[in-house]
């Protein structure tokens, strides 16, 4: 369990591939169940388009086969469990596990020079919540009255048995319950791995980045996520045992009340790090990918990781820009907008250190690095729109409409999601052994960010326009139906959008059977995971290596003119 | 530059295509759809706060489209200048110099005061002025106006020309609401049973509507029409349905309303009807 | 099984750090969880405008200051034992077998307050207060039985021979567990019965 001796080989089946307690093996399995997850949410995200686009009209495909009880039309309760799940699906088991789950595991104990997580069977435990989670999740869609119709935040008193009837919604609170668990446990994994189990040599200084972010990202995990357990604790007891935490008194007979506003601050205390905890991730593969695709140190090393954890420390104490329209006291509004305006400082200057780790570098525009630079675009986009959202004047209108939707879109989805292909394309070689196309992940990328841009960009003029959002029909309205050509303009870039994830997952799996040997080390990268041999053996490390040079050495003077790159392991000459 | 003609050329052409089609299927729906006009924006606010709305909006427009060009140019300064090729070296730097973090620190200290600080004081002012400036109950020519929402549509209740809330004359209507022009319009508002948010989008005014509380919020208008009542919080299946109109009327048309309908409740007026008997006493 | 038929190596001083370490930010995730419930409790308190409420049947407040004792009791016992284990002194089974009966024992007398509470006619629909007090106990029940549990499956490996002296991280952190149980009851009966 310390990691310093090697244990022997599993040889069972289940023990290799199913139990195991492998971390590269749990990454893996973390993996495919966050890529299958995020094509079920993304295919919901084409129906909610389509919906909106082209109201009544049967779902092309699939809807006869979804729907046969409409004819393959939405309803208006189905339309409304769509949009919940697509975002419960993309945050909880599509992102989490894919960012988290899958590249915590891989990536932490091989840029350490550890052999394995600290607590290897709490790792495999991890991995087999989730997947209970999402199977509870499953379930609730095939339940008589339907899955959570509530939102992804699912607000108290929609959300308890006064709007929400039937057993769709407290599944949801149990999957959501599960899925939180597992991020528990891979937190506590995570930190104390990365405490307890670097190599000698390996400071805190010379973390790579990724690992720094995932090191904070398990702080808000294990910090955090027990909030949304709780509020989910309590919701599950209003509805399946009739308390009254979130029932005001007025809908009760008798005794004092609850408040569903309750409901609201501890999903919010919960909801705001957990943006965090999504784009973390993706900003530590950025800061590091930037760096080893520009041939250049990551420029700010130590502001950055000071930015890292200003933001960590402060994302808990501006929840309340959620609920400006809420009713809250002016001073507490005002305050949360003075410190959701602050938070955005730390997050400009890791930003500032982006662009000043590409300038004067010599850029290798791969795959990997077209993403980081992608994640550059979209994050700078959409966090310049929180703006808007962050000052009470403007968000008194622009909340719940698609601005909003544009706006979290940008920053937490893409943002997310470009890095994710970013570490997904860059770790591939080293996972699989096999290197990706580069031309399909070129058309892959230009496919996705012109029409992911367009489609979220037409959301600010949509939500600017008044459209509010969670609208099954916008043409009810006739004040919204003069807005409806820009829901066709969307829906068609979100269809185009969609259609060239196909060349990814194209891509994906015939590279990862049949694609062409990778060199142990393509990228000319010096961190400890890529002096590994592809396969990486099971025990990684025969010996814990000793780390003498930094992970972003490149182009060091020392080195040369023969080569721009240095293995941690190695010391820089002279 | 003929890596620069090289390299805009494939990319760009991509690019430039993917766009292409995108503005051409929106134009030929657009034109399909054209019985209906293509709004893009909104139209003149109604209520005489409305105009800070699109002010503040554009303002901040305004430096975070400079601020948004600025990135792109130092994104593609490097990805065209410094792309590797042979003999091309990049320049080390780890920025941790003493120099370079007193240039951060410069750098993030304006670019708060110009994107944040300025924008956060011009917010204040709205809200102190404006957006939570409820009109006191006592102050002259207020109309106040209970709202119970519920699942799916809005009840309205004005005291009628007696002033009071709760007594036989209250107007009550669903999902239509009559109001004065030029007299600020108080609401106090709470729900039947989730949480639904009152949104008039020509009056630029939204705040939610929550059960077992009141809320409040207040707005003037400043011409006659039709407007649009909208629900912006999510309610259930029909919570696109739950609209309706503002009717905002000229004042002499307006008091002359205000006696028929009132003269119209009292005479339709039941005791026995609880459910329809939820005012509550307007708090101060 | 005899104790020296399980073989295990000594735990070295690294484990040792290792798993405290998890346990504290286990532990820390765990107060999260019950602090945002029990600020919950603190909110939706507060909002009403006597506490306790008036005219309504309560607790018994004699019967759960007798079982926080005994349940400060089981901690006390199952500290001294894992002391005793880490200083190889004798006794720590028989120490560790009576803090499990005294926590049999406050399990056995929050049934009792429930029930009796129920004899009275309050029941978690009855109201604010009893979803509180009900739906807060419930919760911290949950962890006694996990705990309890965990106690048993020490006390198993304490005689196997599976955990002892040579090996008493996992006790030990069962115990830590089970403070933490005790604290969080202790916060509750100030909540409900002193505050």
């Amino acid at each position: 369990m310390s990691g310093d001796h090697i244990h022997p080989e599993p040889t069972s089946f289940l023990s290799k591939y199913v139990f195991s307690h492998d971390h590269k093996v749990i990454a893996k399995q973390f993996m495919w169940f966050g890529l299958v997850w995020l094509g079920i949410g993304g295919i919901m995200a084409m129906m909610i388009r389509w919906q909106l686009a082209h109201p009544g009209d049967p779902i092309p495909a699939i809807g006869m086969f979804l729907f046969p009880r409409t004819d393959g039309v939405l309803d208006p309760a189905t339309y409304n469990t769509l949009f919940t799940m697509h975002g419960t699906i993309m945050i909880f088991l599509g992102l989490t596990p894919l960012m988290i789950g899958a590249f915590g595991n891989w990536c932490i104990p091989l840029m350490i020079g550890a052999r394995d997580m600290i607590f290897p069977l709490l790792n495999m435990l991890s991995f087999w919540t989730v997947f209970l989670g999402g199977c509870v999740g499953l379930y609730s869609l095939f339940v008589p009255l339907g899955a959570n119709e509530a939102g992804w935040t699912s607000y108290a008193t929609l959300s308890t048995t006064i709007g929400a009837q039937g057993h769709g919604e407290t599944l949801w609170a149990v999957a959501v319950f599960l899925i939180g668990a597992s991020s528990i446990m891979g937190g506590i994994n995570y930190m104390t791995t990365i405490i307890r189990l670097r190599a000698p040599g390996m400071t805190w200084g010379k973390l790579p980045l990724t690992v720094w972010a995932l090191f904070l990202t398990s702080v808000l995990n294990v910090l955090f996520i027990p909030v949304i357990g709780s509020a989910m604790i309590l919701l599950f007891l209003d509805r399946a045992v009739g308390t009254s935490f979130f029932t005001p008194a007025s809908l009760m007979q008798g005794g004092g009340g609850g408040d569903p506003i309750l409901y609201q601050h501890l999903f919010w205390i919960f909801g705001h790090p957990e943006v965090y905890i999504l784009i973390l991730p993706a900003w530590g593969f950025v800061c590091d990918l930037l760096s080893f695709f520009a041939r250049k140190p990551a420029f700010g090393y130590r502001t950055s990781v000071g930015a890292m954890v200003a933001v960590t420390v402060l994302s808990a104490v501006v929840y309340g820009h959620h609920m400006f329209t809420t009713g809250l006291s002016p001073m507490l509004g005002e305050s949360f907008m003075l410190l959701t305006m602050i938070i955005s400082v730390p997050a400009e200057i890791l930003f500032f250190n982006w662009l000043h780790t590409l300038w004067k570098g010599n850029l290798r525009l791969e795959v990997p690095m077209l993403w980081a630079i992608g994640v550059i675009f979209v994050f700078g986009l959409g966090g310049l729109t929180g703006i808007y959202l962050a000052t009470i004047g403007t968000d008194i209108f622009l909340h719940d409409t698609y601005f909003v939707v544009g706006h979290f879109h940008l920053t937490m989805a893409a943002s997310a999601l470009f890095g994710t292909f970013g570490a997904l394309t860059f770790w591939f070689p080293k996972m699989f052994g096999r290197r990706m196309n580069q031309t399909l992940g070129k058309i892959h990328f230009w496919g996705t960010i012109v029409p992911l841009t367009f489609v979220f960009c037409l959301m600010f003029a949509m939500g600017y326009s008044g459209m509010p959002r969670r609208y099954f029909d916008h043409t009810s309205a006739e004040w919204l139906a003069d807005l409806q050509h820009m829901n066709v303009m969307a829906t068609h870039a979100a269809l185009l959008l969609g259609a060239f994830q196909l060349v990814f997952v194209y891509n994906f799996i015939k590279s990862r059977w049949w694609g062409p040997a990778a060199e142990t080390n393509p990228w000319e990268v010096g961190t400890l995971d890529w002096t590994m041999p592809t396969p990486v053996p099971y025990y990684n490390f025969k010996e814990i290596p000793t780390v003498h040079t930094g992970p972003h050495e490149f182009s060091h003077p020392a080195l040369g003119d023969d080569r721009d790159w240095i293995p941690m392991t190695e010391k820089l000459p002279g | 530059m003929h890596r620069l003609k090289t390299l805009l050329s494939t990319r760009l052409k991509g690019c430039a295509a993917l766009l292409a089609l995108l503005a051409m299927s929106g134009v030929a729906h657009a034109q399909e759809a054209a019985e209906t006009a293509n709004r893009w924006g909104l139209g003149e606010p109604a209520s005489d706060y409305g105009y800070r709305f699109t002010d503040l909006f554009w303002f901040i427009t305004l430096l975070v489209g400079i601020s948004f060009v600025l990135v792109l140019i130092l994104i593609a300064i490097p990805v065209i200048r410094d792309r590797a090729r042979p003999g091309h070296k990049a320049s080390f730097d780890h920025g941790s110099s003493l120099h370079d973090k007193q240039v951060t620190t410069v750098i993030s200290v304006i670019t708060f005061i110009v994107l944040d600080a300025w924008v956060l004081v011009i917010a204040m002012q709205d809200l102190r002025e404006a957006y939570w400036a409820i009109p006191e109950a006592d102050q002259e020519g207020v109309y106040q106006v209970e709202v119970l929402a519920q699942q799916w549509s809005w009840n309205f209740r004005t005291p009628g020309i007696d002033g009071e809330f709760g007594t036989a004359d209250d107007i009550l209507s669903n999902s239509e609401l009559v109001v004065p022009v030029g007299r600020p319009v108080s609401f106090q508002m709470t729900s039947k049973d989730v949480i639904h948010a009152l949104f008039l989008p020509e009056m630029r005014m939204k705040k939610d509507v929550n059960p077992g509380d009141i809320n409040t919020s207040w707005f003037q208008a400043t011409r006659a029409g039709d407007f649009t009542i909208l629900c912006a919080e999510l309610c259930g299946y029909a919570h696109y349905q739950m609209h309706g109109k503002l009717t905002v009327l000229e004042e002499d048309t307006f008091n002359e309303w205000e006696r028929e309908a009132s003269k119209l409740a009292l005479t339709a007026f039941d005791p026995e009807d609880t459910e329809s008997q939820w005012a509550w006493d307007w708090e101060q | 099984m005899r104790a020296a038929a399980l073989n295990l190596p000594r735990e070295d001083d690294k484990t040792k750090v290792n798993m405290t370490l998890g346990m504290i930010f286990f532990v820390g995730s765990w107060a999260m969880a019950f602090g945002s419930i029990f600020l919950s409790f603190l909110v939706l308190r507060q909002r009403v405008g006597v506490w306790p409420p008036e005219g309504i049947a309560l607790p018994s407040m004699p019967m759960a200051t007798v079982a926080t004792v005994v349940l400060l009791a089981s901690s006390v016992l199952l500290h001294v034992a894992v002391k005793r284990g880490e200083r190889e002194a004798g006794g720590v089974q028989s120490l560790w077998l009576g803090g499990i009966a005294l926590a049999v024992g406050f399990a056995a007398l929050q049934s009792w307050l429930w029930l009796d509470l129920m004899a009275a006619g309050r029941f978690h629909t009855s109201g604010l207060y009893e979803s509180l007090f009900y739906g807060l106990t419930w919760i911290h029940a949950v962890h006694v039985v996990i705990g309890l549990l965990s106690l048993v499956w020490a006390s198993v490996g304490l005689k196997t021979g599976r955990y002892g002296s040579h090996r008493l991280s996992t006790v030990s952190n069962i115990a830590i567990f089970w403070h933490f149980v005790d604290v969080v009851w202790i916060v509750l009966f100030l909540g409900f019965f002193v505050f």
